[in-house]
């Protein structure tokens, strides 16, 4: 597999892809990390809908302070996640705007107030304040959905979440940790990816530019890393096989995951706080 | 009645689907509790095969056709699933990142017994004694891609070990490791044979390694018959020449001696270790003068019978003794300019006809250095010169024309759908017109056996045949530099000899060769230069011999080679402590002739 001197690298490279990364020594006393993972999943999901089919921007707006305070009391999180959430958000936001207002057609939005305050000019065509809004309003409803999926996202791990299908979902668990295993796959091959390239740049077919040869390359690619990935594989199902998985119908679950009347009454006040904040907000 | 033994083969043979014969074929014999077999036999012989059938992956896994029967703990393995045969017989694979599922030591341990229902406190309990027994228990909470190979390979065996079967069976075990990996999985191994609870099937093709925890030999021959079934020192010791005529490998001291046995030097019984080497020689009162560096002698730990070079043909294609490769300053990072630095402040100057190895332990930077040599990676500009031009700078051609470079894995680097297309395509890269590209195809796919697989898909070929064609490709530009990334890892000794010949050849034509390995045997006997790597730093470059004889080996952590190790001790005979490699035990008259 890996060239010694690329090991490094390599751990590097999973590291920061590390699915499993659990909260290893003493978990944090934060009540975020007490409940079931799904519960995290399960509880805002609704709420992503929402914001999903929702315009203007109040709505948004308050499901972004939500789910930040959700996560600031919930979760602990460190100082530079802090920093992101109460700088980066803003400034995201802002960005956005920039960046979905100059897609939205001006005739769309000719009714709107702020129609006539036109804050660019190029040519004919008019950045509008009122193009600006709309977009920052988008931008204000794609952070709220990251925001709402980051509450199960920061606090707990793909192993958790895998877990908790298996026992309260019922997922088989032949699915769930071959899918887990497979996660292991994602940084090898990536590596391995890394490697073809190099090698193939030394053979020189770098040679011509453009789409055309960039396809021509990456086809190129797909031959010898699909024969590697099948072969890997096909060794890590012998060794599984090896091991016994599958042999049963269940298997022994060392951390039980079970649904508790927290987590009941978790799923019943985010929703409750959910559909106050939809009401007080809705179409403004 | 006795009670049934733990594994119980009854005239098995296995053909795998599609293959034209069995291998191996008709084997039958016995494992008890405690014993600790070596199964040998060349390559191609079924020994792996063989494991796989141990525990029912063959044929319930594996699709092939097993006849005869496998009998575990008395059941019969064609008639129970897989489930039920791991509770008594536990795998460690080869590869040591294809056993990893989970995300951490513990609960890598934990996936079996989990597997096999054993209730919770019970899992952490086979978990916790598993582990200790490798080793990691402090380090369980980590991810295992945090370990190195030897680490990941003893988790592997923990794994096994949590299983709580009473046979272990392992599947060349340290062919993918670096020597400080081998020695960490053998220091478990042996205190494994020691406790006698287990009976351990080993296949593996490292002798030096394996020969001292081992009471039985299990021999194979070519067709996958079983030919000898005996306790190990005795079949090693007194069936030498038999072994080595079927072509498998033994202990490099035990082939050291068969040599000198030859030469009229006869050491009674065949030393089996560096160490009784040692003490063999130390007992003779006199040896004959080993000989010098110069002589046309040529033999190696992989073929040890003496033959005579045919005289250096030198100087075709480089100028020897002119710098092919020169280095100043050079430092590399991985990963873009924040990276770690892999290679720092290295200056290294290769002449033209050397053959060099680049050896250290994992992640010393090795294949760094050599890739940013070959201009596979960017160095700095203006630290790395080869044959006058920077390869990292350069047009491919350019570069193509200087210096070859072979991946670790020869599929990485194929391109074209058919042999032929794969050498042709250096010469289109040069601008060669198709009809003076065709004759030089030609003579390629000759010199390296491939001519009647021109039209052949090169991922078809076979491992050998791959590793021909992915020198070819690197070659056919006229390159007279060859740069090779651990070009024997993986390999059985069959194949690694096959290529290091060819590597020789190459070199013998004027070939100035470059390789990173970590087998210092192969390094002793093949290369003419050695340079030693330590944490990104070279520690020091110069002729193998002086490098094997002074301490710049075990400063980079390395073990030096068996032959080296047998007679660096020798009190007796001083005139031998440089003899590292095999061409310099003296021959005898009628031999050298």
């Amino acid at each position: 597999m890996s060239a010694p001197a690329d090991e490094r690298e390599h751990h590097a490279a999973s590291a920061a892809l590390d699915p499993y990364a659990e909260h290893r020594t003493q978990r944090p006393a934060r009540f975020l990390y007490a409940l079931n993972p799904l519960v995290k999943l399960a509880a805002p999901l609704p709420l992503m809908v929402v914001v999903m089919f929702s315009r203007g921007i109040a709505l948004p707006l308050a499901f972004i302070v939500f789910a930040a305070a959700v996560l600031l009391i919930g979760a602990r999180l460190p100082g530079r996640a802090v920093a992101a959430l109460f700088l980066g958000i803003p400034i995201a936001a802002l960005v956005l705007g920039v960046s979905f207002g100059v897609w939205i057609d001006p005739s769309s939005v000719a009714d709107h107030p702020a129609a006539s305050v036109t804050l660019v000019s190029i040519g004919d065509w008019d950045f509008t304040l009122a193009a600006y809004v709309v977009g920052f309003a988008t931008g204000l409803r794609i952070l709220a959905i990251l925001l709402l999926s980051l509450i199960a996202g920061v606090t707990s791990t793909g192993t958790e979440f895998v877990r908790s299908m298996v026992q309260n979902l019922r997922v088989p668990y032949r699915l769930g940790y071959t899918a887990l295993a497979a996660l292991r796959f994602v940084p090898r091959f990536g590596h391995e990816l890394e490697i073809i390239r190099a090698a193939h740049r030394v053979r020189g077919t770098e040679v011509g530019r453009g789409p055309v040869a960039a396809v021509r390359r990456a086809l190129g690619y797909i031959v010898p890393l699909l024969a590697s990935a099948i072969r890997h594989a096909e060794r890590v199902a012998l060794a599984m096989d090896a091991r016994a998985f599958g042999a049963h119908r269940t298997r022994t679950e060392r951390h039980l995951s079970p649904w508790r009347v927290r987590d009941t009454v978790f799923v019943a006040c985010f929703l409750a706080v959910g559909i106050v904040i939809t009401v007080l907000t809705w179409g403004r | 009645m006795l009670p049934a033994p733990l594994l119980d083969l009854d005239r098995v043979s296995i053909r795998h689907e599609g293959a034209e014969a069995a291998t191996p074929v008709d084997v039958s014999f016995e494992v008890g509790r405690g014993e600790v077999v070596l199964i040998l036999g060349p390559s191609g012989c079924g020994k792996s095969t063989l494991t796989l059938a141990l525990d029912g992956l063959v044929p319930h896994a594996v699709p092939a056709a097993l006849e005869g029967t496998v009998r575990v703990a008395g059941l019969d393995t064609s008639e129970h699933p897989v489930g039920v045969l791991s509770e008594h017989v536990a795998m460690v694979f080869q590869d040591p990142d294809a056993q990893i599922v989970t995300g951490t030591v513990l609960d890598e341990v934990c996936f079996a017994p989990e597997n096999q229902l054993a209730p919770a406190s019970e899992v952490l309990e086979r978990a916790e004694r598993a582990l200790k027994l490798v080793g990691l228990w402090d380090r369980r909470a980590e991810n295992p891609d945090t370990l190195s190979g030897g680490g990941r390979q003893r988790l592997a065996i923990a794994c096994a070990l949590a299983m709580a079967a009473p046979v272990l069976v392992l599947d060349e075990p340290t062919a993918n490791l670096d020597p400080a990996g081998i020695d960490e999985v053998y220091a478990v191994l042996r205190e494994l044979a020691s406790e006698r609870d287990h009976a351990v099937v080993l296949v593996e093709h490292n002798l030096d390694a394996a020969v001292d925890i081992v009471d039985r030999v299990i021999v194979l021959d070519a067709s996958g018959r079983l030919v000898i079934d005996g306790p190990a020192r005795e079949v090693l010791r007194e069936r030498a020449d038999e072994l080595v005529a079927l072509g498998v490998w033994l202990p490099v001291s035990t082939l050291a001696a068969m040599r000198l046995r030859d030469a009229g030097v006869v050491l009674d019984p065949l030393p089996l270790s560096p160490a009784e080497l040692a003490s063999a020689l130390d007992a003779l009162p006199s040896l004959p003068a080993p000989l010098s560096e110069s002589s046309p002698v040529r033999s190696t730990a992989l073929s040890p019978r003496p033959t005579l070079s045919m005289g250096a043909a030198t100087g075709a294609l480089a100028v020897v003794g002119e710098t092919a490769i020169r280095a100043r300053d050079l430092s590399v990072r991985r990963g873009g300019r924040r990276g770690p630095i892999v290679v720092e402040g290295v200056d290294l100057d290769v002449a033209a006809g050397d053959f060099l190895a680049i050896v250290g332990t994992n992640g010393a930077g090795k294949t760094s250095l050599l890739q940013a040599l070959a201009g596979v990676i960017p160095a700095p500009r203006g630290a790395v010169e080869v044959l006058g031009v920077d390869p990292a700078r350069c047009a491919a051609r350019e570069r193509a024309r200087r210096i070859g470079f072979v991946f670790q894995n020869p599929e990485h680097q194929f391109i074209a759908p058919t042999v032929a297309e794969e050498l042709a395509q250096g010469l289109r890269l040069q601008g060669v017109p198709e009809a003076d590209a065709a004759p030089r195809v030609e003579a390629m796919l000759t010199r390296f056996g491939l001519e009647g697989l021109r039209d052949q898909h090169p991922f078809l070929l076979s491992g050998g045949q791959k590793r021909r064609l992915s020198v070819g490709t690197a070659l056919i530009a006229g390159a007279p530099v060859l740069a090779l990334d651990e070009p024997t890892f993986g390999q059985d000794r069959a194949r690694a000899s096959e290529l290091l010949d060819m590597l020789r050849g190459l070199n013998d034509d004027g070939t100035t060769v470059l390789v990173v390995t970590h087998d210092l045997q192969l390094v002793a006997d093949y290369a003419s230069h050695i340079a030693v790597m330590s944490d990104g730093r070279l520690l020091g470059v110069g002729p193998t011999v002086e490098v094997l004889a002074g301490p710049l080996v075990e400063q980079a952590g390395l073990r030096h080679p068996p032959l080296a190790r047998a007679t660096r001790g020798l009190a007796r005979h001083t005139a031998w402590h440089a003899v590292t490699r095999m061409s310099q035990l003296p021959v005898s008259s009628r031999a050298a002739s």
